[in-house]
């Protein structure tokens, strides 16, 4: 059974459609992007499939547990252990370091661990930074916080919203080798939402949204 | 119908009470972590208890009695303090019978899981610990009540005011189970706090000498405050060159402060909270297992896990603390209150031996009260005690002991209580020489005189030693 399986997804807000029922399936480790003009679902999707969102119509499968039918708690429980979220925004919380950042989504997935925490913005290549606050950082220094902070928990699932579109090409490059090879290392999914050809080239498959329904879906060639 | 008796609905009350309490949170306990076969033997134990307290009364009245009934819960309180520091050390903080992490199938790793016995094993245990709890306690109330019913006359009435009082909190007990159903205590509750908790439940439930006397309290505090006390006292003694000039009655004074009431008290109230504290320490400081997971991050969770149940798990203990405490001092002002201080009734020395009546107008020495009296012979003056003890005989010594300066014994409740240092010494173990306890003296009862020896009197007194300071009066 494949990793991920959406069975005909639809979202409305109101008489507007931000979803038109969309099905696709998933296999586990594998790196998708998603492209579309603005408006046209794209983050919806990501939204649903991470459990932020819930479909007004069609199901969810993510690790064979129906998602869209859980509990309150339950979907809690399920984004603090499978998933890892990436935005365009950073979302860091300003007054904390780097390593308190971390921290914190440790905490609220069991329990902190600072050594740890050091570990994973190491992996990200951060280990000078430590005690900055994100006001002290670049952008691109910022993201690799969050990816440190998406990755600490160990989900199976990363998805990440335009996580470079704050980003110069320099910074959009040096991001998405380090994706690249956190993702070469742990073989968790990666679901990539963007709007830049030059980011969908990376990874293994692209899919094309257009007016809340997918228009093609390709495989990468590298 | 007669009037309820009302001691005696109250001593209903209490058991009833400790015996749903205790249901109360082992139930739970075994409900939360899926335990429900543990029932039937605790029921089977709640039953041997019943039969063991209805054959007591079958047995010698002469070992049936309220101070063997006193003395065993004591003894059981302790078993229970001792077992749950014990099983403490056993389970380093985990479920000891059954563990589950709750979230996305983790499994626990193997060093968290206490297997050890088997189920069977396990119902042997809870079977006899429940009779070890509840039989001592019931046999207890019954000789209560069976004296209740002697004292007010009125036959079965003790008996049917103490079952009114059991029916009421058994109402009271399943309309709130049955209402709420408040389950989810049992996860405050590992083995060792489970067997905390009883031995609080005895603490704070089981006083078997008086009604006044509801827990066991106070004997545990008299208790240990003269063992604290005998103890600092026999340092003292060990240590010090008994002819030591520094050794003044000043000096005396000055280290009396240590082992005087508030002092020993003091000590006995900290041996007591050892084990609650040895608890917290337990459950807040001490290291966790380091779990083999998949990703550190599941192993974290595992941690945290764990450290929730600890932390969960403290919070009763921390519950017991400020009981012990509340209670520990609000008892100790009540008892350091009213000491009887008697005057000594002068008395003469004819032909050698110390004569004093039995019963006269003015005093009866076998009314359980102190009797002082005091004795001159040869220029030099002598004071002794006569007292009834609990078994009905009587109990002569002087009014001093070997260790502190002779300033003689006072009475509190059913102890005597040394007036320079303070300790408390119960009442049925005078005649015993040593340690704190009046130096007792050899009497016969003839012809409604209490006789004793002069020269008795005064080769003890010369033992009293002289390193206090303060002679004897003259
Ligand atoms: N909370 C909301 N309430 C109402 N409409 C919404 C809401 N969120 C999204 N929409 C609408 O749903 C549609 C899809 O939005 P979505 O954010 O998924 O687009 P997108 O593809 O991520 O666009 P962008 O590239 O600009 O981020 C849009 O028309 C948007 O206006
Ligand atoms: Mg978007």
């Amino acid at each position: 059974m494949s990793f991920i399986i959406l069975k005909n997804i639809v979202k409305e807000y109101g008489p507007a459609h931000a979803l038109r029922g969309v099905s696709m399936e998933i296999q586990k480790g594998q790196w998708v992007n998603i492209m579309g003009p603005s408006g046209s679902g794209k983050s919806t999707l990501l939204n649903i499939i991470g459990g932020l969102d819930t479909p007004t119509s069609g199901e969810v499968f993510v690790e064979g547990i129906k998602i869209n039918a859980l509990s309150e708690d339950d979907l809690a429980c399920f984004r603090r252990e499978k998933t890892g979220f990436v935005f365009q925004q950073s979302h860091l919380v300003p007054y904390l370091d780097a390593v308190e950042n971390v921290m914190l989504a440790q905490y609220f997935h069991s329990m902190a661990d600072e050594e740890e925490a050091v570990g994973a913005l190491t992996r990200v290549g951060l280990e000078h930074r430590l005690k900055h606050r994100p006001s002290q950082l670049s952008g691109g220094e910022q993201q690799r916080i969050c990816i440190a902070r998406a990755l600490t928990n160990d989900p199976v699932l990363l998805l990440a919203d335009e996580p470079t579109g704050n980003l110069d090409r320099e910074n959009t490059k040096m991001i998405l080798e380090l994706l690249k090879k956190l993702h070469s290392e742990e073989h968790f999914t990666i679901i990539l939402v963007t709007h830049d050809p030059f980011v969908s080239q990376w990874g293994e498959r692209v899919l094309m949204m257009e007016d809340g329904s997918i228009k093609s879906d390709a495989p990468i060639n590298p | 119908m007669p009037p309820l008796i009302h001691e005696a609905l109250l001593i209903g009350f209490k058991e009833a009470a400790k015996a749903g309490l205790v249901w109360l949170v082992f139930y739970s306990y075994l409900v939360v972590n899926d335990r429900k076969n543990f029932v039937k033997p605790f029921y089977m134990g709640l039953l041997v208890s019943f039969l063991i307290v209805f054959m007591s009364q079958f047995l010698p009245s002469d070992i049936v009695t309220k101070e063997n009934a006193g003395n065993i819960i004591s003894m059981s309180f302790a078993l229970f303090l001792i077992m749950s520091g014990a099983a403490l050390f056993h389970v380093s903080g985990t479920n000891m019978l059954s563990i589950s992490a709750s979230g996305y199938g983790s499994t626990l790793p193997e060093e968290t899981q206490v297997p050890s016995l088997k189920p069977a094993a396990w119902g042997i245990i809870v079977l006899l610990f429940t009779v070890i709890f509840f039989a001592p306690d019931g046999m207890g109330s019954l000789l209560q009540l069976r004296e209740l019913s002697y004292i007010k006359g009125r036959g079965s009435m003790s008996y049917i005011s103490a079952l009114i009082g059991v029916a009421v909190v058994a109402a009271v007990l399943f309309t709130v189970v049955g209402l709420y159903k408040p389950y989810k205590i049992g996860g405050f509750f590992d083995v060792p706090q489970l067997l905390l908790f009883l031995a609080m439940v005895k603490l704070f439930g089981s006083g078997a000498k008086e009604f006044a006397e509801l827990s066991l309290l106070p004997s545990v505090q008299r208790g240990f405050m003269k063992f604290a006390h005998d103890f600092v006292h026999q340092v003292f003694l060990f240590l010090m060159v008994p002819d030591h000039p520094l050794l003044k009655a000043t000096f005396w004074n000055f280290i009396g402060i240590f082992f005087g009431p508030d002092f020993a008290s003091l000590v006995s109230l900290i041996i007591l909270l050892l084990f609650p504290f040895m608890f917290l320490y337990h459950s807040l400081r001490e290291t966790l297992p380091e779990p083999e997971t998949r990703s550190v991050a599941e192993g974290r969770k595992i941690k945290a896990f764990i450290l929730s149940g600890r932390r969960k798990r403290a919070l009763p203990v921390a519950c017991f603390i400020v009981l012990i405490l509340i209670a520990w001092f609000s008892r100790s002002e009540e008892t350091i209150m009213q000491m009887y201080l008697p005057k000594p009734i002068p008395v003469v020395a004819d032909r050698g031996v110390v004569m004093i009546p039995v019963r006269d107008p003015t005093m009866n020495v076998m009314d359980g009260s102190l009797h002082k009296f005091s004795v001159s012979y040869e220029g030099r003056q002598y004071r002794l005690i006569l007292i009834k003890k609990w078994d009905n005989t009587l109990a002569a010594a002087l009014d001093a002991c070997e260790m502190c300066p002779p300033e003689g014994y006072g009475l509190r409740d059913d102890h005597v209580v040394c007036i320079y240092c303070g300790t408390p010494i119960p009442v049925n173990t005078l005649g015993l020489p040593g340690g704190c306890n009046p130096i007792p003296l050899a009497f016969t009862i003839e012809g409604g005189f209490v006789k004793i020896e002069i020269h008795d009197i005064v080769k003890k007194w010369g033992f009293i030693k002289p390193l206090q300071g303060k002679e004897s009066m003259h």
